[in-house]
């Protein structure tokens, strides 16, 4: 049904379905760590953080254009600052999120500024450099990392409970969404995603195209540093070999795979790679047919990779392509709405330096 | 002196391989605009290959006989041209219209896949790999034991990017750089673009399996996702420091880094300091120091 302004309207019951839909999804959602058995309360935590990783990751990847190879370091600088705030500085628990959300800005920051005179892979490449100097150095300096030996970050009495920690986590992911909601709805967020498309272009609007990338960095540093601090409370402890490059990698991978430049489809992605190990080793315990038996301890790396090729070869947009109708529907929007292919977005990476 | 001629041993001994990697790196990038991240288990895939040459089977021991050595690297080159070949029809062609970004985290995709293939017919322990000459000699002022093997990698490396330089010379190299610069040009001119970008991915493969079965020599080892793990990412960052969009650049820039992280860890040594880190200190500072100052590598050009 199409209102006046052109604009599409659901109709009464269609927005009761709509209401339904995602009512059940919160109650779903907020039932998990009731109806999952108390072992893996903390990989749901472990998702909620890969969820604002990822949409950390979006905000370069998918609404900027900027290929980071080097969140980790973000995340290890958040986890640490977080540790070194409540153990070293005995500060109460939510001062570590400050604390990690500044100090992921300051590096997030730091590397905006070479973003400024390279582009595209040349800039991917130095994140990469980054990411090792923050592990191989900064995260082994003992005096504020704790060495080898790690760095506590204790929760507080009232999150001890590892389920409350997760729905303490839960509510961070709401709040990042909707920060993020807020950010590509402003006037900044419009200048940021016109980076994307063309840099040129953009300064002929009369965009501060460095204003608007440093933003970008400093969105994305205060997101990862928040989910660093998050991560640091999982296992209460932090070590510098959590952060190596691979896990660069994994954080890139969930963004495409979920869709960059959609805050829905990099969330899923998100949850998607923090719980797929759990997922197949628990499907390769529980069940004795065909598929299932396929998977053994060796065989996991090589199932994901098959599944990731096919993901992104049957759909380059991701997630957020595979749910485009569904996601639509969702946002109060038609089923089939007139753009019937979402196309994938984002990355600049083969601009031609 | 001896300080001088360590660190430079050191230093080539890495960045051959590096530079090797780098070149097949740089090959992919001129030709499609596309950051390999497979290029270094293309090596060691091949490596594998030549392994099963050299021990007539999965699970038996490599023989140390040269001849079938030449036989193994012959096979393990062709495999390596035919998975490069492979990867470009299967998935990168697949994701032309995709962004970038889309076909890099594709290739990172295929690295894990081959690596872990590996682990399921290899199992995850280390076998013993021969090398092309064995031994070392001397070297008087240094008092630093250069291998042959090193001097073997140097100059397969000096061959290979010779041929490469007179490759670009021929008509086949002139359509590989018009199929880079501008494919839909090229196409007009009666360029088969496809074919030039197979015939890129095929190299790349052929230049990583060279990569590889020296590169397995280095540790007399060869193991699981080895080329990745200790090549790759240096290589990388050579090709970029050196100018990913020139063939010569590239192979440059991994040397660089490997004098780099060998010059980092004699300092080091020397005067008995306790930083953590050094090469990595040293090879961000050189990036860094390098890029800002000519941000498309030390020998690329802006295009």
């Amino acid at each position: 049904m199409l209102a006046s302004s052109g604009r599409f309207v659901p109709s009464p019951q269609g927005r009761i379905a709509r209401f339904g839909v995602l009512g059940l999804l919160i109650v779903l959602v907020l039932a998990m760590p009731q109806l999952i058995p108390e072992v893996y309360t903390n990989i749901l935590s472990r998702a909620a953080v890969y969820a604002v990783v990822a949409l950390s990751m979006n905000i370069l990847v998918g609404y900027t254009g900027q290929v980071s190879l080097g969140h980790s370091a973000f995340l290890g600088v958040g986890a640490f600052a977080s540790g070194y705030t409540i153990t070293e500085l005995h500060l109460p628990f939510l001062f570590g999120f400050l604390v990690a959300a500044l100090t992921g800005a300051l590096a997030a920051v730091l590397l905006g500024l070479v973003a400024l005179r390279l582009a595209g892979l040349y800039l991917a490449l130095v994140t990469i450099a980054y990411g090792q100097f923050a592990q191989e150095t900064i995260f082994n300096i003992r005096e504020i990392t704790g060495g080898g030996a790690g760095m506590g970050a204790a929760r507080p009495e009232l999150l001890r409970d590892n389920a409350r920690y997760a729905y303490f986590c839960f509510l961070i992911v709401a709040l990042v969404l909707a920060f993020d909601w807020r950010l590509t709805a402003t006037r900044a967020g419009r200048a940021i995603q016109a980076l994307r498309d063309d840099e040129r272009v953009a300064a002929s609007w009369g965009i501060d195209i460095a204003r608007y990338k440093l933003l970008a960095f400093v969105a994305s540093g205060v997101l990862c540093g928040i989910a660093g601090a998050m991560f640091a409370s999982i296992e209460e402890i932090v070590s510098p070999q959590d952060f190596g490059f691979s896990l660069s990698l994994t954080f890139l991978l969930m963004t495409v795979v979920g869709g960059a430049g959609n805050r829905w489809g990099v969330a899923q992605g998100g949850i998607l790679f923090a719980v797929l190990p759990t997922l197949l080793e628990r499907a390769h315990e529980n069940f004795h047919v065909f598929p299932f038996t396929l998977i053994r301890a060796t065989w996991e790396p090589a199932i994901a990779a098959v599944l990731l090729l096919l993901t992104l070869i049957f759909y380059p947009g991701g997630i957020a392509q595979q749910q485009a109708h569904l996601l639509r529907w969702l946002s109060f929007g038609p089923f089939k709405g007139e753009h019937h292919d979402e196309k994938p977005r984002g990355g600049a990476v083969g601009a031609r330096p | 002196m001896g300080f001088v001629f360590r660190t430079i041993v050191f230093g080539l001994q890495a960045g051959a391989i590096y530079a090797l990697v780098a070149l097949g790196i740089a090959l992919v990038y001129k030709a499609t605009g596309i950051l390999n991240f497979a290029q270094g288990e293309f090596g060691t895939v091949a490596a594998y290959v030549g392994f099963m040459v050299l021990a007539g089977g999965v699970s038996a021991e490599a023989t140390d006989s040269k001849g079938r050595l030449v036989l193994a690297t012959i096979v393990a080159v062709l495999v390596g041209a035919v998975l490069g070949v492979l990867v470009n029809v299967v998935v990168i062609r697949r994701l032309a219209s995709a962004s970038p970004v889309t076909s890099l985290v594709a290739t990172a995709a295929v690295t894990t896949l081959l690596a872990s293939v590996q682990v399921i017919i290899f199992e995850a322990r280390a076998r013993r790999f021969p090398r092309y000459v064995d031994g070392g000699f001397e070297l008087p002022i240094a008092n630093v034991n250069v291998s042959w093997h090193t001097i073997a990698i140097l100059v397969v490396l000096g061959g290979v990017a010779a041929s490469l330089a007179v490759f670009f010379r021929t008509p086949y190299g002139i359509a590989l750089l018009a199929t880079a610069q501008e494919p839909f040009a090229a196409e007009l001119q009666g360029v088969p673009v496809g074919l030039m970008r197979t015939i890129a991915w095929a190299g790349a493969g052929a230049l990583g399996a060279l990569g590889g079965m020296l590169g397995a020599g280095v540790f007399a080892n060869l193991q699981p996702g080895l080329m990745t793990g200790s090549f790759l990412i240096p290589a990388f960052t050579g090709a970029v420091l050196g100018g990913i969009g020139s063939l010569v650049g590239s192979a440059v820039g991994g040397l660089v880094v490997g004098l780099t992280v060998a010059l980092a860890n004699q300092v080091v040594r020397t005067l008995d300091l306790d930083i953590p880190g050094p090469p990595q200190i040293a090879v961000l500072a050189v990036l860094l120091g390098v890029l800002l100052v000519r941000p498309s590598g030390l020998l690329g050009n802006r295009v």
